[in-house]
């Protein structure tokens, strides 16, 4: 055993290599500085057929090993970190669940296009509220005859929206839990799928991250990769694999650094030798080294073992885990031994150092992953008797009366009558620009309202509603039609008053968070899925050109009386509704069974619906055969 | 002395009535007494239907004899094996050595476990068998759950007989009068049977709604159970009463207050509360004090009213013990679907109200917590008497809604 590559991964290295230093590095600063994804390099690397290493030449790949792929993540984030995570991604994460669990068919349709590098593939599993916790997936896909209507939304999704081929996780099943979660390949087109923010990261420029959107997308069923409920397995599965392409695009973006700081030491001199030569410096280097060579050990580690087909999930989750953190430790390093000069634009060690950070946070962040190397060594942990309750929306229980009857204009008077009823006095009103903290009502524009002479409309609102106008965080912060202190979320300012008017907000989680403690929350915006109606008490779906100059008339009571003091309003009451899913009762002894519970007892996880209980499964209290279970009306 | 009763033609009433039982099953008061009823068939065959509590058996022995009036006992039938309607089995079986007992698999089991040696002396039926002991034809129908795995109820399609077990019985003596006619039962025996089901049969609300169903579709002229007034009209208005007992549905909007006061302060504030209430026009309110109303009747009116307030002090960081018990009572009976307000008492560390909220939410079904919360410091004072009228407003407003 002489932890060697073989001859042909390092020809292939060669190759790798210098495709980076001649195509990449180039452009590699202008990239990162514009957020400019590099179509053309990505084509040419294509060319090379590059795009699908690990896959059987059957299908277009190159019938390379795992190792090679690794090696050529890892050259091409030497170079340039948000260069090899678009490989990563492609490769690991939006073909290799087509790969594994695809049908012949779709292999043909998808993987070979996909490994001949004709498009490109991504994977959208994160959610606002599904991060490390799949568990919490709210897209949701229903079945109508031959296809699936899909719904909801994925955040940072790597490669969107520039990819061709989305592998995207979504619930059939939403009281299931994870077991309710299936995959589905979907194409970049198809109606009702959008794109949404391309986010402005702080690395990892090059690559391209954006917002996915369903909205009614449908969704062939022979999309359905492999069988409903399987999606949390496949998703699992193929970040198990993806973590080899993280911990490789940290080695590389670490080796990277550390080759330039090595360079510099040499060549910067004082006190009348190189730094390299003062013991503080060199001994910076030795451990730099040391550490890159214990991180490319675990990871081509790993790499072999998932190439010949060895248990390698606590190897590769190791591998992501060190390598990543080693990785922040060696730019950090890296850039100190560069000085001053390090901390300039421009220089590659000031890119390494942004582009490392998010190498322990995605594709499991670094947290996860030691939880998944000591589910391995310890043992998994029992499950607590009693699972959590489902979350009600993040701004609690609300009305989520949606106006859908009539025209907008009658809509409007729907709204504006429930209002009034709800105790509303339209005679009365604050100032515009009352702190939103302090004020008592307040209307806020998110990016639905367009161009900046749209806050026209906003304002009309703002006087006949007598309101303080607010905004989402990209309104102030990107588009910079209001100052930063007036938009509202939970890193912004927070609204507790009685009414907000959410105008164009789609609902991200962290806004949601900044108006819980609204008592009425109306939702204006044209997505009928935009997670803000199901957080609203009060909507209308509709185009805010034209809803807002109707909403602006209707409540129009000419110059507005000052407000008295602020009383706070009381919170609605909301009835609770029994769960969704059926229980039943054992006629043998009146136990329930609770599927958000299971039987931990017999090791039946929270999530299994009743019918998908063991036909041999017996009442845990009095043993009665599951067939004399009543189900409850 | 015998004491018997005639149902129709050919069938008796040979139960009894006991008045010195403090305690049903040894945790309801049942100052009303309660009566066990069984039933002489006299057919080709004679057949019993159930036996009685240990307490009046030799009551029982002699309207059984009376009846018989010297013929042999064929068959007893018994539909529920809890020792309150089977305990005198042996006695039976001592006197009339030849009789074969029909009943579930399950009950059978029960008497073997019960000590009773019914070797070779049981035939077994289960859902949908029948029966001909002459010109009455009798199916059984299983009642599982209602409210024991083993119970059965039979029904006597010539006559249109339900013997229904436990289902619709109710506590109280019948002290001669026998059928539900001959009281006034929505006067002085309603609350008796609410609180009979809502504590004894309460929990399976699935499983007497699976009942009422299978019952629906038999031509019943006659409710005979082992418990209370025999029925032979009015069916509408009782199974009305299982029907949203069984799916937890109030009978009346109304106000249950319940509260536990330790030196009259969170008393003061519930009288607070009812008072401003009725000036509002809702006087459909029941107050109770925990500390001295067995939980038995409380359970009866939480299933009651549809709308209940808790009212609790905090001792020892915690909520107090006997509205604990109270909130325990309710989980284990099922009881859900109801809309609830809190006011919380405490004098240095408040704590009932978050717990009693944390209960519902967590441990009980579809109950719906009113947002307006009274929070009481020691006593009810100018700074949050507004809480009170808030709550008011949330309970007309809730109650508007519904």
């Amino acid at each position: 055993m002489l932890f060697q590559t073989t001859k042909k991964q390092e020809d292939l290295r060669k190759k790798v290599r210098e495709f980076a230093e001649s195509e990449v590095k180039p452009i590699a600063f202008l990239l990162d500085k514009e957020n400019e994804f590099p179509s053309e390099a990505i084509a040419k690397f294509a060319d090379m057929g590059m795009m699908g290493l690990p896959y059987p030449k059957e299908y277009g790949g190159a019938g390379a090993d795992v190792l090679s792929y690794a090696i050529a993540v890892e050259e091409l984030s030497r170079v340039d970190g948000g260069t090899g995570v678009i490989l990563s991604a492609h490769v690991s994460l939006g073909s290799y669940p087509i790969f594994a669990f695809g049908n012949e068919e779709q292999k043909q349709k998808y993987l070979t296009p996909l490994a001949k590098g004709e498009k490109l593939g991504a994977f959208g599993l994160t959610e606002p509220n599904a991060g490390s916790d799949a568990g919490g997936t709210e897209t949701t896909a229903v079945l109508e005859g031959d296809h699936y209507i899909l719904n909801g939304g994925k955040i940072f999704i790597t490669n969107a929206p520039v990819a061709d081929t989305y592998v995207v996780f979504a619930s059939t099943n939403p009281d299931a839990g994870t077991h309710g979660i299936s995959a589905f390949i979907v194409e970049k087109g198809w109606e009702g799928f959008t794109f949404g923010d391309h986010y402005d990261k702080m690395g990892i420029r090059s690559s391209s991250t954006a917002e996915l959107i369903f909205n009614n997308v449908k969704v062939p069923k022979e999309n359905l990769l492999g069988k409903e409920g399987q999606g949390f397995k496949i998703a699992m599965a193929t970040l198990d694999g993806g973590r080899i392409g993280i911990a490789a695009q940290a080695l590389g973006i670490a080796q990277g650094a550390y080759e330039h700081a090595l360079e510099y030491a040499k060549e910067r001199i004082q006190f009348g030798k190189p730094i390299a030569q003062q013991q503080a410096i060199s001994f910076k280097l030795a451990d730099m080294a040391t550490k890159l060579r214990c991180a490319r050990f675990l990871v081509y580690s790993a790499a072999e073992l998932k190439e010949a087909h060895e248990p390698y999930g606590m190897e590769s989750a190791m591998a992501k885990q060190y390598t990543s953190d080693i990785c922040l430790e060696v730019v950090n390093d890296a850039l100190q031994i560069f000085g001053g000069s390090g901390y300039l634009k421009g220089m590659e060690v000031e890119r390494a150092y942004r582009d490392a950070k998010i190498c322990t946070i995605y594709e499991g962040t670094n947290e996860i992953q030691r939880v998944v190397i000591a589910s391995h060594i310890i043992g998994k942990m029992k499950k607590d008797g009693k699972a959590k309750r489902k979350k009600t929306s993040i701004t609690g229980e609300r009305k989520k009366m949606i106006f859908r009857d009539g025209t907008p204009k009658e809509q409007v008077a729907k709204l504006v009558e429930a209002l009034k009823k709800d105790g509303y006095d339209f005679s009365v009103g604050i100032a515009m620009d009352t702190p939103i903290v302090d004020a008592e009502r307040v209307i806020s524009a998110g990016k639905g309202i367009g161009a900046k002479e749209n806050m026209k409309l906003i304002e009309e609102a703002a006087k006949a509603l007598g309101a303080a106008i607010g905004s989402s965080r990209p309104v102030a912060e990107t588009l910079k039609y209001v100052p930063l202190n007036r938009y509202v979320g939970m890193s912004g300012q927070k609204f507790s008053g009685n009414l907000y008017v959410a105008c164009g907000i789609s609902g991200a989680g962290q806004h949601l968070k900044g108006i819980k403690d609204a008592t009425t929350i109306v939702a204006i915006n044209n997505n009928p899925n935009a997670p803000i109606f199901k957080n609203a008490d009060y909507g209308i779906v509709g185009d805010l050109m034209e809803i807002l100059p109707l909403l602006a008339e209707a409540l129009d009571t000419g110059v507005k009386q000052p407000a008295p003091p602020m009383k706070k309003m009381k919170r609605p009451f909301i009835k609770k509704e029994g769960p969704s899913y059926k229980r039943y009762i054992c006629s043998g002894c009146g136990y329930e069974y609770d599927m958000e519970i299971g039987d931990p007892a017999s090791d039946v996880p929270a999530g299994t619906t009743f019918d998908k209980l063991p036909e041999e499964w017996i009442c845990p209290e009095c043993g009665e055969e599951k067939e004399n279970f009543i189900e409850i009306e | 002395m015998y004491c018997v009763r005639k149902v129709v033609d050919d069938l008796y009433w040979v139960g009894g009535n006991d008045h010195r039982l403090a305690l049903f099953e040894n945790i309801h008061p049942i100052p009303r007494g309660v009566s066990y009823n069984s039933y002489l068939l006299l057919d080709e065959k004679t057949v019993l239907f159930d036996t009685v509590d240990w307490s009046i058996c030799r009551q029982f022995l002699e309207n059984v004899e009376h009846v018989l009036d010297g013929r042999d006992l064929d068959y007893l039938v018994i539909n529920h094996m809890e020792p309150d309607h089977g305990a005198s089995i042996e006695e039976i079986l001592l006197r009339y050595p030849n009789v074969t007992i029909i009943s579930t698999e399950k009950s059978i089991m029960l008497m073997h476990q019960f000590g009773f040696d019914v070797d070779d002396k049981t035939m077994t039926v289960k859902e949908g068998d029948s029966f001909r002991f002459g010109k009455h034809n009798i199916v059984f129908v299983e009642a599982p759950m209602v409210h024991w795995p083993e119970a059965m109820v039979s029904f006597d399609t010539t006559d249109g007989i339900l013997f229904s077990a436990d289902a619709f019985g109710s506590f109280g003596a019948l002290d001669g009068k026998l059928f539900n006619d001959e009281v006034n039962f929505d006067r002085d025996w309603i609350d008796d049977a609410r609180r009979y089901y809502t504590n004894i049969v309460g929990k399976y609300g699935p499983h007497v709604q699976a009942l009422l169903k299978k019952a629906s579709t038999l031509d019943i002229h006659y409710i005979c159970p082992l418990h209370g007034p025999v029925w032979r009209n009015d069916f509408g208005y009782l199974l009305d009463k299982y029907d949203k007992w069984s799916r937890y549905e109030p009978e009346t909007c109304g106000v249950m207050i319940a509260y536990a006061s330790m030196y009259g302060n969170t008393e003061s504030a519930v009288q607070v509360l009812a008072a401003k209430l009725a000036e509002k026009g809702m006087t459909n309110i029941a107050l109770y004090d925990v500390s001295n109303t067995h939980v038995s009747y409380l359970i009866s009116e939480t299933f009651k009213y549809s709308h209940i307030v808790l009212a609790s002090v905090t001792y020892n960081l915690g909520i107090y013990p006997v509205m604990h018990d109270y909130l325990m009572h309710m989980k284990a009976l099922n009881l859900q679907k109801r809309t609830v307000g809190i006011i919380e008492n405490g004098s240095w560390a408040p704590k009932s109200g978050s717990l009693m909220k944390e209960f519902l939410d967590e441990e009980m079904k579809q109950m719906s917590i009113l947002n307006s919360e009274v929070n009481m410091i020691s006593a009810l004072n100018d700074n949050n008497a507004n809480e009170v009228d808030n709550l008011v407003e949330s309970i007309l407003d809730s109650m508007k809604e519904a």
